[in-house]
């Protein structure tokens, strides 16, 4: 590895394990410097370095390449380390370990993955992603948690070892070249197809999302708040540098956004409204990716980087919240506005932004990706690109309504639950605090983030009349809609639970078609996806196979043996001991030879 | 340096320490002499490491010396790029067995480690063994210590599992002894080079070839173990001691495939050929089926056992492919199995010792008790489970690259091998070391001691080593592989 440049990602991941040796001040203080560090590193890269691979290393035969720094790696390497130190921010006062170490080498394999110029090392630093997040769910400690880690690493190891047997054919179709670029050119070969279907499930689209809701809720308190930004990010991150302007991308990503609104409507529990809203969210990047202009990619990425800092700050206010009452689910919520009123405008920050409100980030990168839908020019190019259009902006009011107003209003106003609560610890606020700055920042200061972006000039401008109108009546509309439609927009305790229940209790016939079928299909079978397309055929043929080889293979074996057994046991008789016995046998046997030799003639 | 007999001292050494222990008695001594004399097989070994010359592709540190003039045999022993990791790794294993029964052996204990150094002799001989003949007695002379081994010092249900591995053992190598006469009546020799020599230049007859194949395949597909040979294995391991499982399934499984790769492919190939299908599917079936039913397993030593049978499948696999990819990964997956499936059994010995059962419903939450034991079964699952950066990662890499060159089938199903193979290895660790601590490890001082850290942190080096550094075992491969698969496409040429 050359000397000018150095890893941020290997610099975390070799660094956590300076932290169980530390203890008191010095153990916060790395537990800061080493993101910090990387933070450094990668503006370094941006600012000093020019454009380049740097750190090849060769390995069996191949060229690796562990920093491939241009554009678009340094513009996610710059959220990606900025929010391990938001994350480390957050974390600070966890007397965890095991914790802060696993989070680091996620947030050190997310830098791996946006830095790999190779197939070979990206799937080492996706891997070890795969296997560091699981622990910030195992962590948590709990059965649920361990069993939802676990559903979640299989699903991860599948999704890898599609990436590598994908990587394996592409590699042989390319003459053993593992550099990882736009994969265009090989379109709709096998290989192709299963390294789609490998970002896919990282990005987790559905159907082979369902890890990112079962997973993401039921982690650690400041683990959710790493798991919201890096798995799918980079996921992305690596859609954008292989798949741009793939078609069914843009119906995906629409329909994905249309699909984790939905459901972070019905949903009850504050991390899963959040978890499904981060489905939502990636649809728009997704979408975007289809399109695949250069106004679409940079709005991909400007989306990404903006969602990372608010969906963040979201999880970590609904962690906080967790933290001091211990409740997850909305319905049992309520009122903590008074006890929590820091919280409660730092989560409205995040929830301003998410909504694309004005002076808010998400208002300079969705309206991106909504604006690159006219850029559309397919057959029958209208149509399409008007029902695109249509679905995103349905989703967008559907985010407002879920994340902008309901999730604040039944966590701090609404009923009053009683709840005994304060503010939550200092460095949760500072955490929460500097990410609510981003937000307002890239909200305010918008061409910070575009000049940044890959696709330089950016010729976007957010701030024009019409789209501050069209935005602020979208939002007015829904707003209404909230307050005319709140009874029935009040969670379900046993929402995602059982369904029985809510069917009896509900008045809106609308709404009842949504969780009746809809919610049947998710919670009963997508989110029962590992049951029915894991769990259940393996270890059903598993049972079959052990049965089988204990029976059939085994017994032919110990079968041969006992019949060897039983023969010579006859045999042993002949012994007799009795001599006119064995000159009967000796006369048969002559008799017998005289007989052959006559006939063979 | 090498003006020593370094293979033949390597070999006998451990025999005289054996020796030496039965001769000498008493338990203390014992260990102390099976350690020094294991430890000096070690380092005697070193000059092999340093002065090997990876360019040559042929045997290397010939020592020849007359023996039997009659027959035209001679003692003669040698290495080259394949066999040179097994020597060591043998030698490795060794040291390392004879630590972890330092106190887990109690009765017999002279006997015992005599026994472990007569083992140590026969793996060495066997790998280092450069005629047919010297090949078999060593061949043979591995399963006395190993029915003695699992006999003697098993658990309960000992003798049937010592008895039916002598049976398996034996039927193979009866065969295989009726495959050794055929060769010599042919050719008239039965020194590898010659051999090979002949094969190349003469050539055997096409349908000998044929029924040589199956005589070998017999007695090597039993060691590997090969579907639907496999069930003694499962027994074995469950039965045997901790150091029996370790050299079961780090040497004594190698044993077979080396034979393919020693006798069986430069002097029949033809016959290869004639049989690839057959063997690619056999491998592919032992990869998924030994999956699956590792998947249910409830015994732990049952589990890895089975997981030996998928994972030596991905060997045989590898070998079959021809391609140079394909075998270089399968000598590489050799290897990493050897020290990857060693250092499981030895963390099953360990945590057995303490806790006396071998139900995986009866462990969970071990990583609250016993953190540092915890800390070397991740990396030891990780890696069986194939993980990037750890070693088995690459050899089973280069498998799956040599099954898509062949054919895209194979490929899919070793792939669908591997998720199988990390879902038991992951179940597995979920239900040992994650979750709640089980009630029944309470009270249990399950953390393991400074012995068995020396014991387990050298296979932990090489398993993060090799997969960082694949190039230090696949660089003594390389010209040997060339020449094998180059013998191959020779052979393929004419029909």
């Amino acid at each position: 590895m050359t000397l000018e440049w150095v890893h941020p990602g290997l610099l975390l991941i070799l660094g956590a394990w300076v932290l169980p040796f530390l203890k008191g001040g010095s153990k916060r203080a790395a537990m800061l410097l080493l993101p910090a560090a990387a933070v450094v590193v990668c503006v370094y890269s941006g600012t000093v370095l020019s454009p380049d691979n740097y750190g090849k290393i060769s390995f069996l035969g191949q060229q690796l390449v562990f920093g491939r720094v241009d554009a678009l790696s340094l513009v996610f390497s710059y959220v990606f380390s900025a929010m391990s130190l938001v994350g480390m921010i957050y974390a600070l006062h966890v007397d965890d370990d095991a914790q802060h170490v696993a989070a680091l080498t996620y947030a050190g394999g997310a830098l791996g993955v946006t830095f790999a110029g190779d197939f070979l090392s990206l799937y080492v630093f996706w891997e070890l992603m795969a296997i560091s997040s699981v622990f910030l769910v195992w962590l948590r400690r709990d059965a649920t948690a361990v069993a939802a880690g676990f559903r979640y690493l299989l699903v991860h190891v599948f999704g890898g070892l599609v990436l590598l047997a994908g990587i394996v054919l592409y590699a042989n179709a390319h003459g053993g070249s593992l550099t990882f670029d736009n994969l265009g050119d090989s379109q709709h070969s096998l290989a192709w197809t299963l390294i789609l279907v490998a970002f896919l499930v990282n990005a987790a689209a559905p159907p082979l999302g369902a890890w990112l809701p079962d997973a993401y809720p039921n982690a650690t308190v400041s683990g959710a708040v790493f798991l919201s930004a890096f798995t799918t990010k980079s996921a992305i991150y690596v859609l954008i540098r292989g798949f741009p302007g793939t078609e069914v991308l843009v119906w995906l990503g629409a329909g994905m956004a249309l699909y984790g609104m939905v459901y972070a409507v019905l949903e009850n529990d504050a991390r899963r409204v959040l978890a499904y809203d981060i489905i939502s969210q990636l649809g728009y990047m997704i979408c975007g990716i289809g399109i695949g202009t250069q106004m679409a990619l940079n709005g991909a990425t400007a989306h990404a980087f903006a969602h990372i800092f608010y969906k963040a700050l979201l999880f970590m206010s609904a962690g906080a919240v967790l933290q001091v009452t211990g409740r997850r689910k909305l319905s049992e919520m309520g009122g903590l506005y008074k006890t929590m009123p820091i919280t409660m405008g730092l989560c409205l920050v995040g929830a301003l932004s998410i909504s694309a409100v004005p002076l808010f980030s998400g208002f300079v990168s969705k309206s991106m990706v909504v604006s690159a839908t006219g850029d559309l020019d397919w057959q029958a190019s209208l149509a399409h690109r008007n029902i695109v259009f249509l679905l995103l902006t349905v989703a967008a009011s559907g985010t407002f309504l879920h994340t902008g107003l309901r999730l604040p209003y039944f966590m701090f106003f609404g009923e009053d639950a009683g709840l005994p609560a304060r503010e939550p610890a200092r460095n949760m606020l500072v955490a929460m605090g500097v990410a609510a700055t981003a937000c307002v920042l890239i909200g305010v200061a918008y061409p910070l983030l575009y000049w940044n972006l890959p696709h330089q000039p950016v010729d976007y401008h957010p701030y024009t009349a019409a789209h501050i109108t069209s935005s602020l009546g979208l939002l007015a509309f829904t707003g209404l809609g909230f307050c005319l439609l709140r009874k029935q927009l009040k969670p379900q305790p046993g929402m995602c639970v059982d369904t029985d229940w809510v069917y009896r209790r509900l008045a809106d016939p609308c709404l009842r078609v949504l969780r009746g079928p809809l919610t049947r299909f998710e919670f009963g079978f997508v989110g029962q996806i590992y049951e029915y397309v894991i769990r259940g055929p393996v270890l059903g043929v598993a049972r079959w196979l052990c049965r089988f080889d204990s029976r059939v293979v085994d017994n032919t074996a110990m079968g041969a043996g006992r019949w060897t057994q039983m023969v010579s046991g006859k045999l042993s008789t002949l012994v007799s001991g009795n001599a006119q016995h064995y000159g009967l046998i000796m006369a048969a046997g002559v008799l017998t030879l005289i007989v052959l030799a006559m006939f063979a003639r | 340096m090498t003006d020593y007999p370094i293979l033949t001292l390597m070999t006998f050494l451990p025999l005289a320490g054996a020796v030496l222990i039965l001769l000498l008695g008493g338990a203390e001594r014992a260990r102390e002499i099976a350690l020094a004399v294991s430890l000096a097989t070690l380092v005697v070994s070193a000059p092999l490491y340093w002065n090997f010359d990876k360019t040559q592709s042929g045997l290397q540190f010939v020592e020849t010396a007359e023996w039997i003039p009659g027959w035209d045999i001679a003692y003669a022993m040698g290495v080259d790029g394949i066999s040179l990791p097994f020597v060591l790794l043998a030698a490795m294993l060794s040291v390392l067995c004879v630590m972890v029964s330092w106190s887990s052996v109690r009765e017999r204990v002279p006997q015992f480690f005599a026994l472990l150094l007569l083992a140590e002799t026969a793996m060495i001989g066997l790998f280092a063994a450069a005629n047919l003949f010297l090949f078999f007695i060593f061949w043979e002379l591995m399963v006395v210590p190993m029915f003695l081994l699992i006999g003697v010092w098993g658990g309960p249900a000992r003798i049937k599992s010592a008895v039916k591995f002598l049976l398996f053992t034996l039927a193979g190598s009866v065969l295989m002894l009726v495959g050794i006469l055929g060769l010599y009546s042919t050719c008239g020799t039965l020194d590898f080079r010659a051999l090979a020599q002949f094969a190349s230049q003469t050539g055997l007859d096409h349908g000998l070839q044929n029924w040589l194949f199956v005589c070998f395949l017999a007695a090597f597909a039993v060691k590997v173990p090969m579907f639907p040979l496999h069930t003694w294995l499962p027994d074995a391991h469950t039965e045997a001691p901790t150091a029996g499982s370790v050299i079961l399934a780090g040497i004594l499984l190698k044993m077979g495939a080396y034979g393919f790769l020693r006798v069986v492919f430069p002097v029949l190939p033809n016959a290869v050929l004639v049989f690839q299908d057959t063997m690619l599917v056999l491998s592919v079936v032992a990869i998924v089926y030994g999956a699956y039913v590792t998947v249910v397993q409830t015994d732990v030593k049952r589990l890895i056992a089975y997981s030996s049978v998928s994972h030596m499948g991905f060997v045989t696999l590898g070998l079959f492919t021809l391609n140079t990819h394909g075998v270089e990964g399968a000598v590489l997956q050799m290897i990493n199995h050897g020290i990857i499936s060693g250092a499981l059994f030895l963390c099953v010995g360990m945590i057995y010792e303490r806790t006396h059962t071998r139900a995986i419903q009866d462990y969970g939450g071990v990583a609250r008790c016993a953190p540092v034991y915890a800390t070397f079964l991740t990396l030891f699952c990780l890696a069986a489970a194939g993980f990037p950066g750890l070693n088995s990662f690459v050899g089973e890499l280069l498998i799956i690259a040599g099954a898509f060159q062949n054919q895209f089938w194979l490929g899919a199903l070793a792939i669908w091998g591997v998720v199988l193979g990390t879902i038991y290895m992951f179940w597995l660790y979920y239900r040992v070391v994650m979750g709640e601590t089980n009630p029944r490890l309470e009270g249990l001082s399950l953390e393991i001691n400074a012995r068995e850290i020396a014991i387990l942190a050298p296979l932990a080096f090489l398993a993060v080593y090799l997969g960082l550094q694949p190039g230090c075992v696949l660089s003594y491969l390389h010209e040997t592989v060339g020449a094998l698969v180059h013998v191959f496409a020779a052979a393929g040429a004419t029909p």
